[in-house]
């Protein structure tokens, strides 16, 4: 076999001599895919990377050997192959092993576990008995990034080092903390890390912005959510402001007015969708 | 004559504002604490005086086992009725300025006479510190602000929800001590910040000690106030006061928190402490530069704070590496990594993503235990920047470092909460400051208000009264005409009411249920209470042996212990994961694998949860995919969660659901004998209300276990695990017996049951005489 790539391409006459003929003395892992870019399969090319990182970990291991090897079949190439193994969704990664046919473990479960390369590796171990320790090439990127934000922001202090007086501005300073705390206080962080959608489509095409429970939130549900914070909060500012008044009289009191609708408007709204996601609460302002 | 009258009078008058005014302050803190005591009795007055949850019964067994053996005895105890055969070190894993809090009042109590027993000290004790924090918030709020703000924060979080959902009557746990300590540290850090004397640093670090005692966030606090000067150093505002109180605090700080046995050395070792070491050394290099800037020119001192600054930047650093590198400083552990790195825990410890505390937080929980507060607090953020002095710093970064925390994790939600009392209190009152200063406008409305609202809305108009002396002698016509002046106090007022009804809302249903006792309603509104939990530890510990071992998942493992009394296997101190796999691993493993596992550990019964009957959501099942996780991370050979869900990747109850799962232990226990119950005339016989499915196996005898008992509403069952000798082995059909008996055919029947011998003469019973019986 070939001995210089991690993963080996077949198309069909390939498939059908490495891996349908049994009895073998290697096993084979094989991922169904499509990566042509008309075909437009985003996971495809996801799984693809991570499946890439796995044999190659596998390939410069200490454990590297001959009892497993890896393929993939594109569907661009070897659409036979799809029909023969009665395969219509991709990408699916199958095990092969040295005698038998495939069992329904041997197909793995990307839905529920994903196709991170950890649980490929994990798949394969409980599949074949070989371990195989995921190395990821180490990840630049995010190193490379601090680097240039870090040389950036140097460099700007330095250009304007003669001129420093806007790190002294307490209305930069304001403002972003306020934006922190939006950020945090609508929930962006359990979109982070939960990964919710955008917005929820019923099956009938009606749209729905604000998720039903209140376990669960969409994305835009938590701008909306962002928003009617901040609306109040430059209420509150303004109603201070105005109260302050140094300023002449109607401009005063157009803001009062002002910042009064916006905190007693805004923060009804945001009581109305509260009472949404919750079941008998008795209490709302203006709005039902 | 007159003129020294006139002065007398205008210093009586001083004196009689400021002694209203201090009156009014005493009266609101009074009336904050009393509301916020009554309002955490929720729980009292609907059930009874019981410790609530899993934890407090720990911390209750605990504190009731220092009060009869004494403090020295409490240090020493090695609890061996848990994690069997293990055991715990009691003394050295727990924070004790808990149980040494209730322990001092109780003894200081029975000095006085009165006797009350621990139990109740232990219930009330939250609430009280809940006035206790009211007040520290109050004082804090004042060095930051002003007095008015000072009050409302008080109030706020007297009856905040988020501070009540951790320190209702009954909940006896360490954080309920903790947020008091956590703000009166603060209140003496900023004091002695902008004093400079060494007192107040040394009261704030004792203060700091007692937080260290009762509670593992200590840490938040050993961080956040080196970044405050840290950041002061930034900003260019080093001077004396800070050198002082900054050192002082540093040092009596970690010596002191070293004295807690549980954290031990912790605090020079672990890189969760390093900023605060770090902070400290930057002081002296500072404080050194600036000694020097006094005696060099100004080129000289140029070049020596480039140099001297980056060679001692790359000393301290690389001392750092080096120590953690060869294992001097532990590096980050797993929970606090995970507030970092938000998918950590996710990956790598099942066990800390299983609790539901652990969770991220959504924009409706914030919504939720803040309300009001959490749309108006960056308000106050605003006018703290704007304003910005040394100790405003402090409250910024507060507000910044908790509020990242708090959406990080639901928990954490505590810490945010004192600092969003303060800064809603300090927006208010500049906004009520400003529109109540009419007296004659503001008044009418407000004695209307005071007659039909409940006392903690008296207070916020009252509030509104005190910072309006200040302000009296700056009065000016302004823009705004008094109607609308009228119309915003009125809405302002009407914002601050709805608060209070919301926060006696969330406290009454959502935060005051003890979880050892349910309530449920039923139609016509009487109540029904489901008393099984502690039905079901009172029969284990009336009909057990002393020495018996009961296996139950981690969650009861403190409540067994607490009110039953019994040795179990593990519990809510999950300090050993393998051993808690090893349960889970017993509980989603079959039968007779399951045996073999409790053979080894010794078990001698098995408690379940099992809410199907009485539709419970919180039960074993609705838990099982975690055990069976948390087993696989530690047997992936025996236990695979994949085999636990059905082809389309459901787990399902019902007769679709994966054998794997119908067959487990904690299935079988669950659900046996449940398919002969017929629970109404609607649903078919087995039908599980939590899951609302008819369950998929039915009909199985259990061979390796016995039913002991199963409670009212069959929320806890028991089991026996039979032991070898007294074992049922299964029958084996005649057709697969390896060893085939002879053509022997018994005569056993119903009525000759003491068998025959092959030719021997039949004994005629009543024939001989015996010669005992004479």
């Amino acid at each position: 076999m070939y001995r210089h790539k991690a993963v080996l391409r077949f198309n069909g006459n390939k498939f059908r001599d490495y891996v349908k003929g049994t009895p073998r003395n290697y096993s084979m892992i094989v991922m169904f895919t499509a990566l042509a870019p008309q075909r437009q399969c985003m996971i495809c090319r996801h799984a693809s990377d991570e499946y890439h990182i796995v044999s190659s970990s596998f390939r410069h291991s200490q454990g590297y050997s001959k009892k497993l090897y890896f393929a993939m079949v594109d569907f661009d190439e070897g659409s036979d192959v799809f029909q023969m193994m009665k395969l219509s969704t991709a990408p699916i990664f199958m095990h092969f092993p040295p005698k038998g046919k495939p069992q329904r473990a041997d197909t793995m479960d990307i839905s529920r576990v994903g196709v991170a390369a950890e649980e490929i590796a994990k798949w394969i171990a409980d599949r074949t008995d070989i371990q195989i320790h995921v190395i990821r090439p180490p990840n630049y990127l995010g190193t490379v990034a601090a680097i240039i934000l870090f040389g950036l922001v140097a460099g700007f202090l330095y250009l304007r080092r003669n001129n420093l007086d806007f790190l002294y501005n307490k209305t930069m300073w304001g403002m972003t903390s306020l934006f922190f705390c939006f950020t945090m206080i609508s929930g962006q962080m359990w979109n982070h890390i939960r990964g919710p959608p955008f917005l929820h489509q019923g099956p009938n095409g009606q749209i729905a912005y604000i998720h039903g429970s209140s376990q669960g939130q969409f994305v835009v549900e938590t701008y909306i959510i962002m928003i009617l914070n901040a609306a109040v909060v430059i209420g509150m500012i303004l109603l201070t402001e105005a109260a302050r008044g140094k300023r002449d009289p109607n401009k005063t009191k157009i803001m009062a007015v002002t910042g009064l609708i916006l905190v007693s408007v805004f923060f009804s709204l945001l009581l109305s969708i509260f009472r949404t996601k919750t079941q008998g609460y008795p209490y709302r302002l203006l709005f039902n | 004559m007159s003129q020294t009258y006139t002065k007398k009078s205008s210093i009586s008058k001083l004196n009689s504002k400021a002694g209203i005014s201090s009156l009014l302050i005493f009266v609101i803190l009074l009336l904050a604490w009393i509301a916020g005591f009554s309002s955490r009795l929720f729980a009292v007055i609907r059930f009874e005086s019981i410790i609530h949850e899993f934890d407090p019964w720990f911390n209750y067994r605990a504190t009731a086992y220092m009060v009869k053996h004494g403090f020295y005895n409490f240090l020493n105890w090695f609890d061996e009725r848990a994690w069997y055969p293990l055991g715990r070190i009691v003394g050295g894993t727990v924070y004790p300025g808990l149980m040494i809090t209730s322990g001092s009042i109780h003894y200081l109590l029975h000095l006085l006479h009165i006797n009350v027993h621990i139990r109740d000290i232990c219930v009330f004790l939250a609430p009280v510190f809940s006035g206790l924090t009211s007040i520290s918030t109050y004082y804090l709020t004042k060095e930051l602000w002003s007095k008015g703000a000072g009050l409302f924060a008080a109030c706020f979080i007297a009856i905040v929800p988020g501070y009540i959902s951790r320190s209702v009557a009954g909940s006896y746990d360490n954080e309920g001590i903790a947020i008091f300590a956590l703000q009166f540290t603060y209140f003496l850090w900023i004091k002695s910040v902008k004093t400079g004397s060494v007192f107040w640093a040394v009261a704030s670090a004792l203060s700091y000690f007692y937080m260290v005692s009762a509670w593992g966030g200590y840490v938040f606090i050993i961080n956040l106030i080196p970044l405050h000067v840290f950041v002061l150093l930034l900003m260019g505002r080093f001077s004396n006061r800070l050198f002082t109180s900054y050192t002082t605090f540093y040092i009596l700080g970690l010596i002191m928190s070293m004295q807690i046995p549980f954290v031990g050395f912790q605090p020079i070792r672990t890189s969760e402490h390093m900023a605060a070491s770090g902070v400290f050394a930057l002081m002296f290099a500072v404080a050194t530069l600036k000694y020097l800037q006094s005696m060099m020119s100004k080129s000289e001192f140029k070049s020596l704070v480039i140099y001297g600054g980056l060679i001692a930047a790359g000393i301290v650093f690389g001392t750092v590496v080096l120590l953690t590198y060869a294992g001097f400083i532990a590096p980050w552990s797993g929970r606090f990594y995970s507030l970092w790195d938000t998918g950590y825990a996710k990956i790598h410890i099942p066990i800390i993503a299983s609790v539901s505390e652990h969770q991220p937080t959504t924009w409706f929980a914030f919504f939720f235990d803040l309300h009001v507060l959490v749309a108006t607090f960056p308000a106050g953020l605003w006018y703290c920047i704007k304003n910005i002095n040394d100790e405003r710093v402090f409250v910024v970064l507060y507000a910044l470092s908790a509020v990242y925390f708090a959406g990080v994790m639901v928990r954490l939600m505590l810490t945010l909460t004192p600092v969003v009392c303060i800064l809603s209190g300090i927006a208010f009152s500049g906004l009520l400051e400003l529109f109540l200063r009419d007296d004659e406008i503001a008044k009418p409305e407000e004695s209307g208000d005071e007659e039909h609202t409940t006392p903690k809305n008296r207070k916020y108009d009252k509030v509104g009264r005190v910072p309006k002396m200040k302000h009296e002698l700056n009065k000016e016509p302004d823009g705004i005409g008094p109607n609308i002046r009228t119309i915003i106090s009125v809405v302002i007022l009407l914002l601050l009411m709805l608060f209070a009804v919301h926060c006696t809302w969330v406290t009454s249903n959502a935060y005051s249920s003890p979880s050892i006792v349910l309530a449920s309603y039923s139609g016509d509104g009487t109540r029904q209470i489901l008393d099984d939990f502690r039905e079901a530890y009172f029969w284990l510990s009336q009909n057990t042996a002393d020495e018996a071992r009961v296996m139950s998942w981690w969650d009861y493992g403190y409540q067994i212990a607490g009110m039953a009394n019994r040795t179990t296997l593990v519990d809510n101190n999950t300090w050993n994961n393998s051993h808690i796999a090893l349960v889970g691993k017993a509980m989603s493993s079959n039968e007779s694998a399951a045996y073999t596992i409790m053979t080894a550990l010794d078990v001698d019964y098995v408690l379940v949860i099992f809410g199907g009957v009485i539709g419970y959501s919180g039960d074993d099942i609705n838990k099982f995919l975690w055990m069976v996780r948390i087993a696989e991370g530690e047997h992936p050979k025996d236990i695979k969660e994949s085999n636990y869900f059905t082809e389309q990747g459901e787990f399902r109850i019902d007769g679709e659901g994966s054998p794997t799962l119908l067959n487990c232990l904690m299935y079988k226990l669950s659900y046996y004998r449940f398919g002969e119950l017929k629970l109404d005339y609607r649903t078919p016989a087995g039908y599980d209300r939590t899951r609302n499915a008819v369950i998929g196996n039915k009909d199985f005898q259990l061979t390796y276990l016995e039913e002991a008992y199963t409670t009212e509403h069959w929320l806890v069952r028991i089991y026996r695990v039979k032991k070898p000798d007294e074992f049922n082995r299964p029958r084996i059909p005649v057709a697969n017996r390896l060893v085939k008996s002879p053509n022997f055919v018994s005569k056993k029947s119903t009525k000759r049951k003491r068998g025959t011998l092959k030719n021997k003469p039949v004994i005629v019973k009543g024939k001989r005489l015996s010669s005992k019986q004479s």
